[in-house]
């Protein structure tokens, strides 16, 4: 092979789509070298499509052991050196570096954001020794054909070095907080306990957690104040219809039983009927956090996994590129080719030829912006390959999303109906739907219930059916779940679209968090309440923002990385100088902390035979087997006990057998499939499977 | 001094967190006088049943209810 063109993508799939596109004949030859695929492809001249694994190269400490802080002296260097389990990262370098040496050109066509700019940048400057400066940038938004080769026929005639020198100070200083907060942490614990555990925090999962145990203190130290409501039925025209009491919380009791004796059975006369029109216009574009928000309150999916999801479907050229945080939709994206195309799917069809007909498209934007990307939108290619359910189902979000943006105006109706019964006053509200507009485009995921009202004219009388007085509480604050949390998180500014998720999901690794509502756990609190002691500049969110505002700056070159760096070793420095000087009491709390964490955990619920234990996992001091014991045992009271399986892990799994209302536990055992033991022996569940096996046997 | 309920370091007689609740049940108490006549006694055995109750709050409930203090 002569001289080539060295193309470097992010994802090995994103090297396959962009070799087809750039193929004069769309067939790329697939080459692999110790399982490193890349793909020669010929257009104007040879070309060489050669992907990366994300990050290939990472932070890491210069010289110097583990188990020491403060480290401040860092460099980059490749990942299979600096962590555990990323040994397929060295094939990978030395494959790309191979290739480099005889490539004449070298082309940037990792995702056109911070951490695309800086894996492509990592990659020219170390893998291909310093090639960055001679680099040209492929930028596009979608995997589609004729925008690659649009990209590739004008490339940026270099790399966007103020992105990459945003993207590289964020990777330094979350470095430098991570690794000393987290030593800092773990060695105080294991200095103090002699036994070691991974303790972690960092710039953003500090003040994540921090914010959580905020909530979780409201939650755990409420108190409920009673309240009452009145709730009435009307009967009119044959039709059962609920009304309002005029106060929505009467808070004495004895009111509220006087209005319930002042109305029943009492006939009441509708005083005023009241039409109100109202528009509502139509939703706008979805950036990355509105549609993982969507796609949560939808489907239950997780904004990691919809960010994994939208991934898939952006390497198949399904969607636009997924992380962005922009809400508009420019018309470069040509709306008509895409609705044109999407209206040769069936289901679609309909839909997409009724905006076709409209004279103008003009789609409704939000306010965010992304100077990278458009807001996320369909490419209007079809699938090729069966897509799995959850990806079928994010992607009709998204077109529908879509389409529902170049909707018009909904128009509603909504009545309120005053009746006065007895001097008090009860309101029934009807709402109904004039005109459709988006909200034809954006069905099934469009909430809208009618109620409709029969005709009902003022001066009419109506008699009260059944008036009750509802005894009510007031709630605590809700928890929060990943999806608001995800929406907290990008309220307050802190983290990026890229990382929030997975910020998220090591709350939940560390084992600070549990539960898909958030339950902050004993170490969670522990982590905090030291932090918050000892270094409270690390979990402040109002620090953190000021951090993540200077950062951005440095995009528009108007921040410089080394201030960002200092700035980040001066905050800290004085932290773990304090933590240091008390590695003594923060050990003691922090093994504390891990002791109740421990204990936490083995606790099942309550105990079914005594009522007023708690059912642990214990274990045998003779035996040293495992097994479900009632901490009343310890006063005498109570001898209940159940065996437990001595092999793999055991964890309560919050939730009760559906079949007698027993606590149940999950077991896992190494290369098996975890499942779920309900350990009462009388179990109907036990005895059904039992007679079930039994004909089967027979049969 | 160590908190009565958990034996984390006390404020007073509690630790911050279950100080905090314990705040909480005696400023609520006149609330709930408001809203029904009801006993101290009352009104912690109230607070102990409803699941709203924080965690802490019950702590602090349970223990009021041991010592048959205020």
């Amino acid at each position: 092979m002569g001289k080539y063109t060295l193309i470097i993508t992010e994802k090995p799939d994103a090297a396959q789509r962009i070799a087809q596109a750039l193929d004069s004949k769309g067939k790329p030859k697939k080459v692999e070298e110790n399982g490193v695929p890349y793909f020669l492809a010929h257009r104007d001249r040879e070309l060489v499509v050669v992907p990366a694994l994300g990050h290939l190269y990472t932070v890491v400490h210069e010289r110097g052991r583990r188990n020491y802080y403060p480290v401040f002296n860092f460099k980059w260097a490749p990942r299979h050196l600096a962590e555990r389990g990323a040994k397929q990262i060295r094939p990978w370098i030395e494959t790309i570096s191979k290739l480099a040496n005889d490539a004449e050109d070298f082309i940037a066509a990792c995702d056109y954001d911070l951490e695309g700019s800086l894996i492509g940048y990592c990659i020219l400057k170390y893998a291909c020794e310093n090639k960055e400066g001679v680099a040209k940038r492929m930028k596009f938004s979608t995997l589609m054909k004729s925008e690659l080769e649009k990209a590739y026929e004008e490339p940026l005639p270099q790399l966007n070095f103020a992105l990459i020198e945003a993207g590289r100070t964020r990777h330094e200083v979350d470095w430098l907080y991570g690794v000393n907060l987290s030593r800092a942490l773990t060695l105080a614990a294991r200095r103090w306990s002699g036994r070691y555990s991974t303790l972690s925090t960092g710039r953003v999962q500090g003040p994540t957690l921090n914010f959580l145990i905020g909530r979780e203190k409201k939650i755990r130290s409420f108190v409920p104040t009673p309240y009452w409501e009145i709730k009435a039925e009307v009967e009119i025209k044959k039709s059962t219809c609920e009304v309002e009491y005029e106060r929505k919380r009467i808070e004495k009791k004895a009111e509220a039983d006087a209005v319930v004796r002042a109305c029943t059975d009492k006939i009441g006369e509708v005083k005023e009927v009241s039409v109100r029109k109202f528009r509502q216009k139509p939703p706008v574009p979805f950036d990355i956090g509105t549609l993982q928000t969507e796609a949560y309150s939808l489907f239950g999916y997780t904004p990691r996994r919809t960010l994994g999801i939208a991934q898939r479907l952006y390497l198949d050229a399904l969607i636009s590129y997924p992380r962005t945080s922009s809400q508009k939709l420019p018309p470069i994206i040509d709306y008509k080719k895409i609705l044109t195309a999407l209206s040769r799917k069936p289901a679609y069809k309909k839909l997409a030829s009724k905006l076709l007909e409209k004279e103008e498209l003009k789609p409704r934007e939000g306010a965010k912006e992304d100077s990278a990307h458009p807001a996320v939108y369909p490419t209007g290619k079809l699938p090729e390959r069966t897509l799995s359910e959850p990806e079928k189902k994010v992607w009709d979000l998204v077109v529908k999303r879509f389409m529902a943006v170049f909707g018009e105006t909904a128009i509603k109706q909504s009545v309120k109906v005053r009746l006065e019964v007895n001097s008090h006053n009860f309101f029934l509200r009807g709402r109904r739907i004039l005109k459709e507009g988006w909200m034809q485009f954006y069905k099934p995921y469009v909430r809208a219930e009618e109620v409709l009202l029969p005709p009902i004219k003022e001066g009419e009388t109506i008699r009260l059916k059944r008036v009750i007085r509802d005894d009510k509480f007031t709630n605590p604050p809700p928890r929060y779940n990943p999806s608001s949390l995800l929406k907290k998180m990008e309220e307050l500014g802190i983290g990026t679209k890229a990382t929030r998720a997975d910020i998220i999901e090591t709350l939940y690794n560390r084992r600070y968090a549990t539960e898909e509502r958030i339950v902050v756990t004993e170490l969670g609190f522990g982590i905090i309440d030291i932090l918050n002691k000892y270094a409270p500049r690390v979990v402040s969110v109002k620090l953190t923002q000021e951090l993540e505002k200077k950062m951005e700056q440095i995009q528009s070159n108007k921040e410089k990385r080394e201030n960002i760096l200092l700035e980040a070793v001066e905050q800290l420095k004085p932290q773990l100088e304090q933590f240091k000087e008390k590695e003594g009491p923060i050990g003691e709390a922090l093994s504390n902390a891990i002791k109740r964490a421990r204990m936490q955990e083995r606790i099942i619920g309550n105990c079914p035979t005594c009522g007023t234990g708690t059912l642990m996992i214990l274990y045998s001091r003779k035996t040293r087997k495992r097994f479900i014991g009632c901490t009343n045992y310890f006063k005498g009271i109570c001898k209940t006990s159940f065996p437990l399986p001595q092999r793999g892990t055991v964890k309560p799994m919050g939730k009760n057998c559906s079949s007698c209302g027993w606590p149940l536990v999950r077991v896992q055992i190494r290369g098996r499939r975890p499942w779920r033991l309900c350990f009462n022996p009388d179990c109907p569940l036990k005895e059904e499977r039992r007679k079930r096996d039994e004909m089967q046997n027979l049969q | 001094m160590k908190c009565r309920i958990c034996n984390r370091e006390a404020v007073e007689k509690y630790c911050e967190l279950h100080e905090k609740a314990y705040r909480s049940i005696v400023q609520k108490y006149d609330d709930w006088k408001r809203a029904i006549d009801i006993s101290w006694k009352e009104y912690l055995n109230e607070l102990l049943k409803n699941s709203y109750t924080g965690s802490w709050a019950k702590e602090v409930a349970e223990r009021l209810m041991k010592d048959g203090d205020r």
